[in-house]
């Protein structure tokens, strides 16, 4: 499988440095932006800097990754579709609902795979969470809490900042949330929501409750607020039990550097042996392969940011949203 | 050594009622005139297991005290509240204020006329780190708070916690006064409008034991609270009380209850945390006590009472009306 990579900023580093381990996969090229800032990871793959439109007509690329700016992940998307790549899309699909619609339709149409980087659906601890949910281990879900935190991503990356572009902290942080809840309890029926919203988006912070017709009760907090980095965590109760999670007290590793907390030279060491990026991108390949639709289609993936657009509206209304699904 | 405060225990039904009979005979500047319940084989049973004089009319504890404090259900406090009134006695009442905002202000109303002080027992006032708290936000250092996730789950305390007409309703109206009062006293703001989920989905009660409450709040500040009674069984604690509030220059968590040992304890096949840190409810009577005393306002007063109710009161029309509920739409 011939891969190109569009973006080269965290989520294309992240997914270009996954396809590196992976058999029977050749990452050829990687476009951004600004095309000096491919280079380097280009260098490390051993792939070609391209333009983006020069990389989705490649007739030798038969996968496109799209690690764009959110905004950006229709236009390289559909161009991909069609020129026949199967698409790999970060998450959100995108930042508006017609968007979304248009990818779905151009793959659609193309007769190409779409996948949706929801990778939480790859995290061990969120999937053995789901297994119990199944297997009725807490009963019936009746209140469900989840967290999501990191800091600002600042400066470094402006469009992040932009609502229009990213949709703050709601469309990057909590669609994971908003993703998961309705991979665990299926569609919600109404939504309420409260968002900062500073100036610029430095700060964003957003609370939302998720109700279903009977039950569970949900609530979800995203943060970039959580100026000691990332964390994410959840609290799942049922009529028989309750489960636990946060990711800080779940590190097997911790390490203490003489030189402070940001000494560069310290180790940093993997604590899964598969990241869960790797693990998506593994299982949407082999998915390819098989004929098999990927786990998280773009159908699948335009509900999510349909459900994360209601929190955005709810938050600048002040009205519940009653929600549902797109079909 | 200083004059002590004659002060009577009125009614043992609610969980907090032990705990309060401790405090009441080991503060010294109480002298702990004994106990009336309308339940006199309970009563009885208190006043003889704390060494204190059982009082079987509710005249009696009252012609012994100069200050009661009111520990019965939630549906009862105005009643005993507007006796004490009535014989010119301090009160302080356990939360919530009352079960409805009519007796709630009735209550207020009665011991200002009585010139009497009414307080309210909201112990999370009287933690150290609430109270750094209090200071970092006013004096700045935290810069403007734009948003708070508080939580205050706990088990289900049986009893008549889960009986409408006794306790006005189920973990809404025993849980979410505590958050709300605290969040007031923190911003130093009022809640205005007020939205809320809520359901019984564990224990089978036909009041609510799952409830997700989402607040504005007057200077622009937003606030979610959750006051379910969601911690199992099994459960290491009762239950807990945190913030995390949010501001322009820094976020802060705050765990109530943190300081605790884990006890792994094979005898009882069960693991449970011991507390180890100040005992508020303690530090809260003592200083309604020294107010009295000291002739001054006591610092959490029937004013607080009714305002923490308001969001309760305020979630039970939400969550009817599936919409946020303005606090003043409440009746007035």
């Amino acid at each position: 499988m011939r891969v190109g990579v569009i973006g080269a900023g965290f989520a294309g580093t992240m997914h270009a440095r996954s396809l590196l381990g992976l058999d029977d996969v050749t990452v050829l090229a990687i476009a951004a932006a600004i095309p000096e800032e491919a280079t380097p990871l280009a260098a490390e793959c051993g792939a070609r800097v391209a333009t983006a439109p020069e990389l989705c007509a490649a007739k030798d690329i038969d996968v496109v990754v799209v690690a764009a700016p959110t905004h950006l992940h229709a236009e390289y998307a559909i161009a991909a579709a069609r020129a026949g790549k199967h698409v790999f899309c970060e998450k959100p699909i995108a930042r508006t609902r017609a968007q979304a619609e248009a990818m779905v339709r151009a793959c659609d149409d193309a007769g190409v795979r779409l996948a949706v980087g929801h990778v939480v659906r790859y995290f061990p601890d969120y999937r053995r969470a789901k297994e119990l949910l199944d297997a009725g281990a807490l009963g019936r879900p009746a209140l469900a809490t989840l967290t999501r935190g990191n800091f600002s991503v600042g400066s470094a990356r402006d469009w992040y900042l932009d609502d229009a572009k990213s949709g703050g902290v709601v469309l990057d942080l909590m669609l994971h949330d908003l993703d998961t809840v309705r991979w665990w309890f299926g569609e919600p029926s109404r939504v309420y929501a409260k968002r900062i919203t500073a100036a610029g988006g430095a700060l964003d912070y957003a609370l939302a409750t998720i109700a279903y017709d009977d039950r569970p009760i949900v609530h979800i907090e995203a943060s970039w607020a959580e100026h000691a980095g990332f964390r994410t965590g959840f609290e799942l109760r049922g009529d028989r039990g309750m489960l636990v999670h946060d990711s800080r007290a779940a590190s097997p590793l911790v390490v203490q550097s003489r030189e402070g907390p940001s000494d560069p030279a310290m180790m940093a060491a993997p604590t899964l042996h598969e990241s869960p990026y790797r693990r998506q991108l593994r299982d949407f390949l082999a998915r390819l392969d098989r004929g098999d639709r990927p786990l998280v289609d773009g159908h699948e993936a335009l509900r999510s940011l349909a459900l994360g657009l209601a929190v955005i509206e709810s938050a600048d209304t002040g009205r519940v949203i009653n929600w549902t699904a797109p079909t | 050594m200083s004059r002590r405060l004659r002060v009577g225990l009125v009614s043992f039904a609610h969980v907090h009622a032990p705990a309060l009979a401790q405090t009441l005979r080991a503060l010294e500047q109480v002298e702990f005139t004994g106990i009336h319940d309308e339940d006199p084989v309970r009563g009885r049973e208190a006043a003889t297991e704390h060494g204190v004089t059982w009082h079987a009319t509710l005249d009696g504890v009252l012609d012994a005290s100069e200050a009661v404090v009111v520990s019965s259900t939630n549906a009862d406090h105005r009643r005993y509240t507007e006796a004490a009134a009535a014989r010119g006695r301090h009160v302080l009442s356990e939360k919530p204020l009352a079960t409805t905002l009519a007796d709630a202000r009735a209550m207020v109303e009665v011991c200002r006329r009585a010139d009497v002080q009414l307080g309210v027992a909201f112990p999370v006032r009287s933690s150290a780190a609430v109270i750094g708290l209090k200071k970092a936000i006013a004096d700045g250092t935290l810069g403007r708070i734009r948003a708070v996730r508080a939580t205050n789950p706990g088990q289900y305390p049986g009893r008549w916690f889960g009986d409408r007409t006794r306790a006005g309703g189920g973990a809404v109206m025993d849980h979410t006064v505590h958050a709300a009062d605290a969040i007031r006293w923190l911003l130093d703001d009022e809640f205005t409008r007020v939205h809320a989920e809520m359901g019984s989905f564990i224990y089978g009660l036909d009041v609510e034991d799952c409830a997700i409450l989402t607040c504005d709040l007057a200077g622009g500040a937003f606030a979610s609270i959750d006051a379910s009674w969601s911690r199992p069984k099994t459960y290491p604690t009762w239950g807990g009380v945190t913030f995390h509030v949010v501001g322009e220059r820094a976020t802060v968590d705050v765990d109530v209850f943190r300081q605790a040992l884990t006890h792994y304890d094979d005898s009882a096949d069960r693991t449970r945390l011991i507390g180890w840190g100040d005992d508020l409810s303690r530090q809260m009577v003592a200083d309604f006590v020294d107010a009295i005393l000291a002739g001054r306002p006591v610092p959490i007063d029937g004013e607080a009472g009714v305002r923490a109710l308001e969001v309760a009161i305020a979630a039970y029309q939400s969550a009817a009306a599936k919409r946020a509920v303005g606090i003043a739409e409440l009746p007035a």
